[in-house]
């Protein structure tokens, strides 16, 4: 039998407490959400910390979750720049912070399988004439599809891996979906949605911490033209800060070039 | 200059049967293995100079480094990627086993050091792999203890602490190993570090490490606040000692 000590009494935090979600964009890990946390009846200090940490073999990201009794989301809970980041597994700990001492903590947490595979913007390489990429709403339920170019060479590695071709092409992606999304489809809501798709993608820009306006519904008449811009400008801008370093990366290499 | 290619599993396959042979017929040809179908070009394209002399594990680190930036690459965009890491071993074979003098013989070691292993255990293992793995992740100043040595040779500061996640992913413990175990006046390790029996040696510290793990919050301690966590065996080993 395995034995294991606990001398500071620290407490473990059940699995079924907690959920985790990975946010993907073209199929690839870019954040994630801890939709569930229930540390109730645990009796832990109110004013005690709350972290979560990403994980996979030398990787590792924490971010700060507020505390026991006023839980807040961290600014961002990018997970671009950790490698291995379809494998990450999560830790929750809670902290006395005057102490240094870990209070309660759950391991090895892996995020939800049903979660797991599931894309909201599938990537489709076909030919496309002289265009390099186009979206189509023709996934379920009218969802998005980003269709790029198999004419360019080497294409596939490019969408995955050329930090120049996410920052080119990806914002652009993001407004035009969002604004078919309001101008050409109609968000009925802003929480539940009829169009499973329409509340991915909400899900995925308040993961960016960028809050819809009072409604997206063309038909209601507190529908505001320039407020639902303002929220699609602001999404593309919060995504754009996601990925800064690649950006600066990008400026680097041009600068480098130049000289 | 060459570009840097995938290994592919063909490739990994006849790589490992070259470095089987060799064990035993030093005379073995090496196959050439940077065409299709035992490698593909890694894309973006990265440019690495095959004849390039690697003095040390920080050289050979330090110098991919420049080579992948200028591609625009990051660390996570070649972590993971096995077949560029055996790829590497492949092109620098040389270097990596040199013939030994007195026996005219390569100094060749296990299978993991040339070909990247998928399995955590030993990946950091990898000649190639490993040293980039540490750089990347600890910058120059607190990867020195780790790689001062030759690049054919392995060593226990990379064994001991590179293979605990919990230990090489912290950089707050790394630069309390640097600090107590790291000679700055020549930057190799300090004398006695990796006795087994000496008191403070770098074992011990990888006992207490995990210990204070199940207890602490290492994470937002500082290296002066892990190494005042350590009992009194560690005290000719701290820093202004």
């Amino acid at each position: 039998m395995k034995r294991t000590f606990n001398y500071t009494g620290r407490q473990k935090i059940k699995r079924e407490r907690i959920s985790i979600n990975f946010i993907r964009v073209n199929g690839s890990v870019v954040s994630f959400a801890l939709d569930r946390l229930d540390l109730d009846d645990l009796n832990l200090p109110s004013n005690a910390r709350v972290y979560v940490e990403a994980y996979y073999r030398t990787e590792l990201k924490r971010f700060d979750f507020g505390t026991v009794s006023n839980r807040s989301n961290p600014p961002s809970c990018d997970l671009t720049d950790l490698a291995y980041s379809e494998n990450l597994k999560f830790r929750v700990i809670v902290v006395d912070t005057a102490s240094g001492k870990i209070l309660a903590h759950a391991d090895g947490i892996s995020p939800e399988a049903s979660a797991e595979r599931k894309s909201i913007l599938p990537v489709e390489f076909k030919d496309l004439g002289n265009e390099i990429w186009r979206v189509e709403y023709e996934g379920d339920g009218q969802a998005p599809i980003l269709c790029i170019n198999n004419r360019i060479t080497n294409i596939q590695n490019i969408a995955s891996q050329d930090s120049q071709f996410l920052i080119y092409v990806y914002p652009a992606v993001i407004r035009e979906i969002l604004t078919h999304m309001v101008f050409v489809d109609n968000v009925d809501s802003t929480t539940e949605p009829s169009t499973d798709w329409h509340g991915d993608w909400l899900r995925f820009i308040r993961q960016l911490r960028v809050e819809p306006p009072e409604t997206l519904n063309k038909e209601n008449d507190n529908f505001d033209n320039e407020r639902s811009l303002q929220w699609i400008n602001r999404a593309v801008e919060a995504f754009c800060n996601t990925h800064s370093t690649k950006f600066q990366e990008y400026l680097q290499r041009l600068q480098e070039e130049k000289q | 200059m060459i570009a840097v290619r995938i290994m592919s599993p063909e490739g990994e396959e006849r790589f490992r049967n070259y470095i089987h042979n060799l064990r035993a017929d030093p005379s073995t040809l090496r196959p050439d293995l940077n065409e299709e179908p035992f490698s593909s070009e890694f894309s973006p394209r990265v440019l690495i100079d095959e004849t390039n002399v690697l003095s040390s594990k920080m050289r050979l680190a330090e110098y991919l480094q420049e080579c992948f930036k200028r591609a625009g690459l990051r660390r996570e965009d070649v972590f993971g990627r096995r077949g560029l890491w055996t790829w590497l071993a492949y092109i620098w074979f040389d270097q990596l086993a040199p013939i030994k003098s007195n026996t005219g013989m390569r100094a060749i070691t296990e299978d993991a050091k040339y070909i990247c292993s998928s399995d955590y255990r030993d990946y950091y293992r990898h000649l190639v792999a490993g040293p980039y793995m540490i750089y990347s992740l600890h910058g120059p100043d607190n990867s020195r203890i780790f790689l001062y040595n030759p690049v054919y040779e392995h060593n226990d500061f990379i064994e001991q602490f590179a293979s605990r996640q919990f230990i090489i992913s912290h950089r707050n413990i790394v630069e309390a190993i640097s600090w107590l175990y790291l000679n700055p006046v020549n930057n190799e390790p300090r004398r006695g570090a990796q006795s087994r029996n000496r008191p403070g040696n770098i074992r011990r510290f990888v006992r207490l490490i995990q210990q204070f793990e199940l207890t602490y919050d290492v994470y937002t301690m500082s290296p002066d606040q892990i190494l005042d966590l350590l009992p009194a065996e560690f005290n000719e080993w701290r820093p202004g000692r």
